[in-house]
């Protein structure tokens, strides 16, 4: 009795670490259990931006420059996307929002594809922390 | 009876661990501030030329005190020691630009009434001091000049027009009127012999220098 009582105990422990372990493969997909709920997401303090762009002597969009974002964006994450024609989305590129003093700017470098500056037309903004 | 529950204990502890695990891999990620917005922009062109808003003078290696600003036409001239370069600025106030603004494109245009003896490759370079129509050799050599903003060739045809873009330096200068005073225009080939462009200035009568600016703001 003790050793079937024993092996049965065996034969359980090594049965509940597959499940366990088939379990933890599928947490992915699936919830045991859910639950909903609000949390504020707010600005940083923006109200605005403007951009003001560098060409080389070819005219293409070299950096977008963006100042005067308050400081408590800093290390904030900037996006910039240049639109032309349409509002279609010609190029974007990201930065880190630093150098506060006592307002914070970011450059975004590195436009790709390149960008004819009489193509665009606007600019489009987030800012993400 | 006492392996059963240990058995059991070691099951539970088991699933505990599962669904701890099935706990952790669920969290997610999420933003404290998030914000967005957009910029739009108006194109427009603006052209320059005439007397009132050109200045533009040459100045002679070999006459060093002599000024030109008065004169119908300026030099370029390479040859040892009879070197001539040539200086043009543009007024960019009546184009009523906002530092905000930036140059799409900038074309000068010089009209070249001689042409030299061969094609020549002219340079262009920012002026980065400021200079007036009674400027000579000797005041020129203490301005100071930026890198080469591009070059250009003359081309051996007389009477032609030659477009030069310096995009770059009016797109500066729209930002921060300091930023140059217009270009030099000079003959840094090496060569003895003389060879001479001559192009129209503000004070002739016709075909005189023009910057025309697309731009933004």
């Amino acid at each position: 009795m003790r050793f079937l009582s024993t092996t049965f105990g065996l034969a359980l422990a090594v049965l509940a670490t597959f499940v366990a372990v088939g379990a933890a493969a599928t947490l992915a997909v699936g919830s045991t259990s859910l639950a909903a709920g609000n949390g504020s997401v707010s600005s940083c303090g923006v109200s605005s931006l403007t951009a003001a762009r560098k060409v080389d002597n070819s005219g293409n969009v070299t950096e977008v420059d963006v100042a005067g974002i308050p400081s408590a964006c800093s290390g904030e994450k900037l996006s910039v996307t240049l639109t032309g024609s349409g509002n279609a989305s010609l190029a974007s590129g990201t930065a880190t929002i630093g150098s506060c003093a006592p307002t914070c700017s970011a450059a975004v470098t590195g436009i790709s594809p390149a960008v004819a500056a009489s193509n665009l037309l606007g600019y489009v903004f987030a800012v993400q922390g | 009876m006492k392996t059963l529950r240990r058995t059991l204990v070691l099951l539970a502890a088991l699933s505990t661990f599962g669904a701890a695990a099935g706990y952790a891999a669920t969290l997610s990620v999420g933003s404290n501030h998030l914000w967005d917005g957009t910029q739009t922009l108006t194109k427009n062109t603006c052209t320059l030329t005439g007397t009132t808003q050109t200045t533009d003078t040459f100045v002679e290696q070999d006459h060093a005190p002599n000024t030109h600003g008065t004169e119908p036409t300026f030099n370029v001239q390479s040859a040892t020691g009879k070197a001539h370069w040539a200086f043009v600025s543009f007024d960019l106030s009546s184009c009523n630009l906002p530092a905000t603004a930036g140059a799409d494109t900038a074309t000068l245009s010089l009209r070249l009434n001689t042409k030299p003896a061969q094609d020549r490759v002219l340079t262009v370079k920012p002026v980065t001091a400021s200079w007036s129509e009674s400027l000579n050799w000797t005041s020129a050599q203490t301005l100071t000049y930026g890198a080469a903003t591009t070059t250009f060739h003359t081309g051996t045809t007389n009477n032609v027009t030659l477009s030069i873009p310096v995009t770059i330096d009016v797109d500066a200068k729209i930002k921060s009127a300091s930023a140059n005073y217009g270009w030099r225009i000079d003959d840094e080939g090496a060569i003895s012999a003389t060879q001479t462009s001559t192009f129209a200035s503000a004070n002739g009568a016709s075909n005189r220098p023009t910057l025309v600016i697309s731009y933004e703001k």
